[in-house]
């Protein structure tokens, strides 16, 4: 297969597909490659799903302008694209004098950014709005939000695709080379040709830069662990709780945060690790989170973990530096956007980055914009958020709403089947899991595991032996039940 | 010659000593009933299990039917017997008790369903 | 205006396994015409259609049945009756008003009920919960996810299989998976014994050569995309891994056999009180909870180990769900229950003095020749003494109405010699 392009965006995490929904406006081709199942199957989905305020970048960096105006255009664009989020505000807490001098720097370098409404309060007003919570003094920041960052980038990747983007899953890039006056790439998926690239692949943005010759770029990989805490915690905190940032490089100290649906984030964790593939959980991290958490929260209820998981950020700042490296965005060669080191506030600054880098891109190529786009993606039907009247419509309209394959999140097999329908045809567990949260709740896939293989198997045909829990090298099974023993007679 | 063994007559799972010579027992202690005196000669001479699998089943609203042995059967076939289970399909209808193979390799056992299955789309 | 379907009725029994079927057909021998099942599957007998080995129903029918043949008994009995139930239906939520809330692929209900019978049974505990190290690759899965699979589903997880935990669904599964073809190499338990019953290691393990490694755990899951490998370590009287004992097992399967957990998030809805102790509703002896009307039986108030008992806890709570129905007078004068010192817990929570009763029990520990005294305040009231008592089998205890005629309180507690 061979495909040529205006731009070729490489990495669909969410700055990816920021920047490819971006470039749907204009009257270009767009190629959007990824080289695993489904959009953001990376760290875009592995993080604490945070609207930034900008309290920690210095004034003037990428960091902190690209973070407070991404934070800007976030509401109207999650209102298009159908993607649910609350400002529920931060917390950062200081439990001694002499961290109240460090809310007060934070509070400077915020406000030298552009952040509005930061205040310090008390620990008796803190705790009006935080009962269980203990301090001496809080740096409130009411603009700083939740969201979910996955459905957050399938929603940015449907609405691109849905404006004419192609996107291409299953596709890792092998090689780039310069052609003419614009790239050749060979992928394990065909042979792409495109005027300018733009380089998002996340943890592996360094190789693809090396592709081309640019070779200079380091990555550290950082990888952070999390725990996620039952539903029936919802009520300990309301907004997001973080300590003083601790005195190491780029690092913002074990918090709590609330998550859309009911859930508590504890971590993440930070750990330098040696290979970037490394997203496992380890027991002295997970130990480490507890005791964070503990110390935040005395009363968190550690028999309400349901689960934990890691992903692995991308930091171009050596562990022996103590201030945290800026966004490397650059066109080091011609038509070659390079993003490097796009780390925490990535997620918060993605629709920032993604108009940035078109701009970039504008002064390359002539486009014109498209009198057609329509930035709206429907929200997706949620059975369980909805209202008992909205439920019994919802049945009548169409009685796959009625059946319930997740019992702990209430989704109903019409939403199964929609995720499975999904434009990237990434017919896997995790497709599902994040687009409906099946599997997510405290029996984490308990009673819909069984559920979703009959539907595989009875609406889709796909047999055990073909059942992915993530990417095409992760079967879930072996075939049937009588396969091995039918195995073993034939030979 | 001497053996150990549990008792798997009943959930109380008495663990057994068995002393034995030839074709005979000499002695058995551990046992706190009769059903234990009568496991302990079995399973020392020709030691006998109850099989319970599953089968495959044609046009059925499931696609298994649970099976059982009707009587013990001989231990050292069980892993037989699950071979030719593989290749055995049952159409549906299928009640509790219908005989799915009888006369397993020429012994009295026979395979028996546990379930009952209606044809696809009847129910 | 497409609002959702009301339907008033007498009783709503939530559930409908062997917990659910019993109680209901309790209830409606008992006098409750206008009652209804409602269960989630799209079959009758709730986890019994998967368990198709044998062994249940050797108190009830003096005959070792297989799951499926013990839950057809009471379906086909459920059937004789005609009882109302509904599959593919799931409860929402139950409020303190007793209004459930159920949806289905016919409709969204809502049943206005006098009485409930909460019988949702349990579920497995997870890897995530007890936070198992390692990657999270496909292949890890709990034994009664795999055990639906096999048996239902006609799906086979893997082929090199490790088990964690030695409890009977560990050990029924572990035979279930080597006779189907796999190659089960170890069954792995943290404590120092087997939570399994003796015969389970006689049948599972020692007959297919499966390795029991006792004292042991697995402390990481290796395999980025499919399990690869599992590390397992031996553990100190603390449970605790001890370092630079570690072993590797190549795998492409860990089974968890960890534990069950009763399922009360519907008993939370309406304003059930619940025990930690069992993790399911404070009940009395005709097993109402603290919201009147509202009862509980089964896996849903405490983890069973055999079915018969369920079947005949639930038929109480059927009768306890009747009388309320019928409005027959009740009592009102109850006596609280206690565990004390090496017992887990005691049911019922509270019981009415003066009447004939049967409590059951869970130790904390194993122990041979044990005696288990009923306090009232200082005053022992009655013991029972026992050959042997295991935290894995539930005790059954009869105290006879001449023993709590007097009593003001009532707690149970392991004798010390």
């Amino acid at each position: 297969m061979s495909c040529k392009s205006d731009v070729l965006v490489i990495g669909a995490g969410v700055i990816g597909c920021a920047i490819a929904r971006e470039l749907a406006k204009f009257k270009i081709e767009t190629v959007l490659l990824e080289k695993e199942t489904d959009v953001g199957s990376g760290v875009s989905k592995g993080n604490s799903g945070v609207l930034h305020t900008g309290l920690y970048y210095p004034k003037g960096s990428l960091k902190a302008k690209l973070c407070v105006e991404g934070r800007l255009m976030f509401p109207e664009l999650a209102k298009q694209l159908g993607v649910p989020y609350r400002l529920c505000g931060k917390q950062v807490i200081a439990r001694t004098e002499e961290e109240l001098e460090d809310l007060e720097r934070l509070k400077a370098v915020g406000e030298g950014n552009g952040a509005q409404g930061l205040t310090i309060i008390s620990g008796k007003e803190l705790k009006k709005r935080e009962p269980h919570l203990d301090a001496l003094y809080a740096l409130h920041s009411p603009v700083a939000g939740i969201f979910p960052p996955y459905l957050f980038t399938i929603a940015l990747a449907e609405n691109a695709l849905n404006n004419g983007v192609k996107i291409h899953v299953n596709t890792e890039v092998l090689n780039i080379k310069q052609v003419n006056s614009g790239y050749k790439v060979k992928t394990t998926q065909g042979v792409f040709y495109a005027d300018v690239i733009v380089n998002s692949a996340g943890l592996y943005a360094d190789r693809i830069s090396a592709m081309i010759g640019l070779d200079d770029y380091k990555l550290y990989p950082c990888r952070g662990e999390y725990l996620i805490l039952d539903k029936n915690c919802s009520d300990l905190i309301s907004s997001m709780v973080y300590p003083v940032p601790p005195k190491v490089a780029g690092v913002l100290g074990v918090h709590l945060t609330p998550t859309i649906d009911g859930n508590i984030l504890i971590g993440p964790s930070a750990e330098f690790i040696n290979s970037r593939e490394d997203s496992r959980t380890t027991k002295e991290k997970v130990q480490q989170l507890i005791e964070g958490a503990r110390d935040l929260l005395p009363s968190i209820p550690l028999n309400q973990i349901i689960y934990g998981f890691s992903a692995v950020r991308s930091k171009i700042t050596p562990p022996e530096e103590q201030t945290s490296r800026d966004f490397i965005i650059r066109e080091d060669i011609a038509n070659f956007i390079n993003m490097i080191g796009m780390e925490s506030p990535g997620l918060t600054a993605s629709p920032a980055i993604a108009k940035l880098v078109v701009q970039m891109i504008k002064e390359r190529i002539d486009v014109e914009e498209k009198t057609d786009f329509d930035p709206v993606r429907k929200r997706t039907i949620s059975f369980g958020e909805a209202s008992r009247a909205e439920q019994a419509s919802l049945i009548k309209s169409d009685p796959a709403y009625g059946e319930i394959v997740c019992r702990c999140e209430h989704v109903s097999k019409r939403e199964v089947l929609d995720a499975l329908d999904n434009p990237f045809s990434a017919k896997s567990i995790s497709a599902v899991k994040y687009r409906t949260r099946a599997g997510m709740g405290r029996c984490h896939g308990g009673f819909c595991l069984p559920k979703i293989v009959e539907i595989l198997k009875e609406d889709y045909g796909v047999p055990p032996e073909e059942i992915k829990l993530k990417n095409l090298d992760s079967p879930l099974f072996v075939g049937t039940t009588k396969g091995l023993r039918e195995k073993e007679e034939s030979e | 010659m001497k053996k150990e063994m549990i008792c798997i007559g009943c959930p109380l799972g008495c663990s057994l000593s068995v002393e034995y010579g030839g074709k005979t027992i000499q002695q058995v202690t551990g046992n706190r009933c009769k059903v234990g005196l009568e496991y302990a000669e079995k399973e020392v001479f020709n030691p006998e299990r109850i099989l319970t699998t599953t089968v495959r089943v044609k046009n059925g609203h499931l696609p298994l039917v649970s099976v059982r042995t009707n009587k013990p059967m001989s231990k050292n076939r069980l892993f037989d017997v699950m071979n030719l289970l593989a290749k055995v399909e049952v159409e549906a209808p299928v009640k509790i008790g219908d005989k799915i193979v009888s006369n397993i390799f020429n012994t009295d056992v026979s395979v028996v369903a546990t379930k009952n299955i209606l044809k696809k789309h009847q129910n | 205006m497409n609002e959702f379907t009301s339907r008033d009725v007498d009783l709503v029994v939530i559930g409908g396994g062997p917990a659910g079927l019993a109680a209901a057909i309790s209830a409606k021998k008992n006098g409750v015409q206008d009652l209804v099942i409602i269960e989630r599957n799209n079959w009758l007998g709730g986890i019994l259609p998967q368990c198709i080995h044998d062994g249940f129903g050797l108190e009830i029918f003096q005959e070792p049945l297989t799951g499926p043949e013990y839950a057809q008994r009471y379906v086909d009995e459920l059937k004789t009756l005609e009882i109302p139930y509904m599959l593919n239906g799931m409860v929402l939520e139950v409020t303190p008003e007793k209004e459930v809330f159920v949806a289905s692929p016919r409709g969204l209900f809502c049943f206005h009920t006098k009485a409930i019978i909460l019988a949702m049974g349990c579920r497995e505990r997870t890897r995530g919960q007890i936070c198992i190290p390692g990657t999270r690759p496909a292949g890890v899965y709990t034994a009664g996810v795999t055990q639906n699979l096999i048996n239902l589903k006609n799906v086979m997880v893997g082929k090199d299989v490790v088990i964690l935990g030695s409890g009977d669904i560990g050990l029924i599964m572990a035979r279930r998976l080597t006779l189907e073809g796999a190659k089960v190499h170890a069954v792995v338990e943290i404590l120092s014994h087997t939570n399994g019953l003796p015969r389970n290691i006689q049948q599972c393990l020692i007959d297919y050569e499966i390795p029991l490694l006792l004292s042991h755990t697995v402390t990481e899951i290796h395999g980025q995309n499919r399990v690869e490998s599992v590390t397992i370590s031996p553990v100190n009287e603390n449970l605790e891994p001890i370092k630079g004992k570690e072993k590797r097992i190549t795998c492409d399967t860990l089974l968890l056999s960890i534990g069950l957990i009763p399922e009360n998030e519907l008993s939370k809805t309406c304003g059930v009180e619940l025990s930690s102790a069992t993790g399911g509703a404070m009940v009395n002896e005709n097993l109402e909870t603290s919201v009147s009307g509202v009862f509980a039986c089964g896996n849903a108030l405490h983890v069973h180990d055999v079915v018969d008992f369920v079947t005949l806890e639930a038929e109480r709570a059927g009768e306890g769900a009747a009388e309320y129905v019928l409005g027959k007078p009740r009592k009102v004068e109850r006596v609280r229950v206690e565990a004390g010192d090496g017992i887990r817990y005691v049911l019922p929570n509270n019981i009415l003095r003066d009447a004939d009763l049967e409590l059951s029990i869970r130790v904390t520990c194993p122990g041979e020749d044990v005696s288990i005294g009923f306090f009232d305040g200082e005053e022992l009231v009655t013991t029972r003494k026992f050959r042997k008592v295991h935290p894995a089998q539930m005790i059954k205890i009869k105290l006879k109405r001449s023993e709590t005629r007097a009593i003001s309180t009532l707690k149970a507690e392991v004798l010390q010699k």
